[in-house]
């Protein structure tokens, strides 16, 4: 992982370092000025159910991205582990998966392996046959999309029982269970990365793979599983969102891999890899939530919402850029 | 190789000219895409037509993948190889132009469907008027709140025939009613998901100042539905209404939570392919049942430039009926 070696306070330094975060509080700070109902409890409840999903996404692909990889799957896998877990909890007469609803616990493993799976097919064919991430996850964009509109026969799952929604509209001691997942997600990432061998192994193989198969890791693996994770997170966004609006819907999470990816970058993380903290991911999965709820509120033409975030991500890799020339 | 392909050729209008009496017609349905259940309700009926089934007329969808450069495309594909007579659901209503020109020039009638075309070298168009509906769900939640009070619109994508003219429907109802404001009018793009964060944002805005909700779809309207119930409000305390009878909003009406109106994709299809086997063969007799179903749609020989496919409101009364009809 590079370090900067500035002894001295340098504010430029400081920008750089954690421009991030001092935009997301200035931003903070001016919709609470400005808006008497940004900063009630029920808004940031809001705000943080809101960024749960693209939040969760955006932590598989810092995985990925860590590695030096991308995942371009995500959004279809979202949908494809949404109709497949769906399909199992839905009360619909005409589900078509028979036998059902099943328990809601055995709905969401079913999509955690099919999000698992995905992820899986993804990084045995990077590892194995040396396929440049890029390609293979466009692949996949493509072929989960279509798996989904096959399995559930571009239809809808609606229905969906009681017991399977609580994850996307219950919540427990009065936070959203989608924040109280996210959360989870967040705090094992952070473990991993920053505290366990196998974050370690991640920053190596991002930051430089020839040195890390030297010293002995399994490049290949780290790459499979990056890409289990970011596949299995998918898969558990994707039920929630089922799980949210109460219907699995073929057309879920178009586009969703874009903000998730966007979040990655906008919190730090180096497209090169090897460089870059999930925390960083955290801050910018929220600029991008806190933004668009800000905009809500005060009425802003979604449109301006587009643009503003297009400029953020190319002003942050920017920092990124000057950061990277001064290590 | 030559003498080969003679021979194949004289052996092709041989058959041909022996199978002429009773060979079916081959028509060729272009849609803008098959992702939605609105399109796979209305493929479905188009499959389903009597004269399909008989095998009179020889059918063949093709998916446009909401790209209107891929319409155009399979246009050329239908030209070349000889369709008699083509059914056109555009994704865009100038950039179909073009294509209906191309079939035009090569002498093959083309019948618009569900969705318009600026091009007045349409054989006939076979679509219900969006105007209207804008009209009748407006009416709908204005009615219900008494004309007065407020309200939010949820528009479809900006610039799409559709949310031009459900919105110019939606004024109209409005105009009527001056004590009514329009709090805020956003687009949510048809999507559920988009529509649940934009009414989530609204009710922090807003509170209880909302009274109702005019949805220019059923997606966004039970997106509306999921934001309410999230934010611990009573549904029945709102005014909602959609448009296409979509089945999870059928549901919903059964629920008593909100209120539908069904757009007609069968008797769409079914209509449109009456027209256009008609232009064909000018001895045909209209097969579908929809013409006894419509009286105040008269069939007219197939002759006339536009059929006006009614809108049914769905009723406590007739929506067991109709979800009867999705099993």
């Amino acid at each position: 992982m590079a370090v900067g070696t500035a002894r001295r306070i340098d504010t430029g330094e400081i920008m750089r370092r954690y421009g991030i975060l001092i935009a997301f509080l200035v931003l903070c700070v001016v919709l609470a000025v400005v808006n008497q109902n940004f900063l009630t409890t029920r808004n940031i409840l809001n705000v943080l159910r809101q960024t749960s999903i693209n939040g969760i996404l955006a932590i598989g692909m810092t995985f990925v991205i860590l590695a030096r990889g991308i995942d371009l799957s995500v959004g279809s896998i979202v949908a494809l582990a949404g109709v497949v877990s769906a399909s199992l909890a839905t009360m619909a007469t005409t589900a078509m998966v028979p036998g059902g609803p099943y328990p809601a616990a055995l709905a969401i493993l079913a999509g955690l392996a099919v999000g698992a799976a995905c992820g899986a097919v993804n990084g045995v064919i990077v590892a194995r046959f040396h396929v440049p991430s890029f390609v293979v996850t466009l692949g996949m964009l493509s072929a989960a999309r279509g798996l989904t509109l096959l399995y559930a026969g571009g239809r809808p799952v609606p229905n969906l029982t009681d017991s399977y929604r609580f994850m996307g509209n219950g919540s427990l001691w009065g936070i959203p269970m989608p924040v109280v997942i996210f959360a989870a997600v967040f705090l094992v990432a952070w473990w991993v990365l920053s505290q366990s061998r196998f974050g370690r192994q991640v920053y190596a193989v991002g930051g430089n793979p020839h040195a890390a198969r030297v010293s002995g890791i399994s490049v290949a693996s780290i790459r499979i599983w990056i890409f289990v994770i970011s596949g299995t997170l998918a898969g558990l966004g994707g039920m929630i969102l089922a799980a949210r609006t109460g219907s699995a819907l073929t057309q879920a999470g178009i586009a969703y891999e874009l903000d998730a990816i966007a979040a990655v970058v906008i919190g730090g993380t180096s497209l090169a890899g090897g460089v870059g903290r999930v925390t960083g991911t955290l801050i910018g999965a929220l600029l991008i939530g806190v933004m668009n709820n800000g905009l809500d509120l005060m009425g802003v033409q979604s449109y301006y919402q587009q643009v503003i975030k297009g400029v953020l991500i190319v002003a942050a890799v920017m920092l990124d850029q000057s950061r990277n020339r001064r290590d | 190789m030559r003498r080969l392909l003679t021979l194949a050729s004289t052996l092709a209008l041989a058959a041909g000219a022996a199978a002429a009496q009773d060979e079916p017609l081959r028509i060729g349905a272009a849609v803008y895409g098959l992702n939605a259940e609105f399109m796979q309700i209305w493929s479905a009926a188009l499959e389903e037509h009597p004269a399909v089934q008989e095998g009179i007329v020889d059918v063949t969808i093709f998916d446009g993948r909401y790209d209107a450069l891929v319409q155009q495309e399979q246009f050329e594909t239908m030209i070349t190889q000889g369709f008699d007579a083509i059914i056109f659901v555009p994704i865009d209503i100038e950039a179909g132009a073009a294509a209906v020109q191309a079939a035009h020039d090569a002498g093959i009638p083309v019948v618009g469907s569900n969705t318009r075309v600026n091009s007045d070298l349409l054989h006939s168009y076979v679509g219900s008027d969006d105007v209207m509906s804008g009209r009748m769900v407006a009416e709908y939640v204005l009615e219900q709140i008494g004309c007065e009070g407020n309200v939010v619109i949820l528009e479809g994508p900006i610039g799409q025939s559709a949310q031009i003219q459900r919105l110019e429907g939606n004024m109209q109802a409005l105009a009527e009613c001056p004590d009514v404001t329009v709090l805020e009018q956003q687009t949510a793009n048809w999507s559920r998901a988009e529509a649940q964060t934009l009414m989530e944002n609204w009710l922090t805005t807003h509170g209880d100042a909302i009274d109702g909700v005019i949805g220019q779809n059923d997606e966004m309207a039970l997106g509306a539905i999921e934001a309410i119930k999230g934010a611990g409000l009573n549904v029945e305390d709102f005014a909602i209404a959609g448009i296409d009878g979509i089945t999870d909003a059928l549901n919903a009406v059964k629920a008593g939570e909100m209120q539908s109106i069904l757009q007609d994709a069968r008797a769409q299809a079914q209509g449109a392919l009456d027209v256009a086997i008609k232009a064909v063969k000018p001895d045909y007799e209209p097969m579908s049942d929809i013409w006894e179903q419509y009286p105040e749609m008269p069939w007219n020989d197939g002759a006339d430039a536009e059929y006006n496919v009614p809108w049914t409101p769905v009723t406590e009364e007739n929506v067991d009926e109709l979800l009867a009809q999705r099993q």
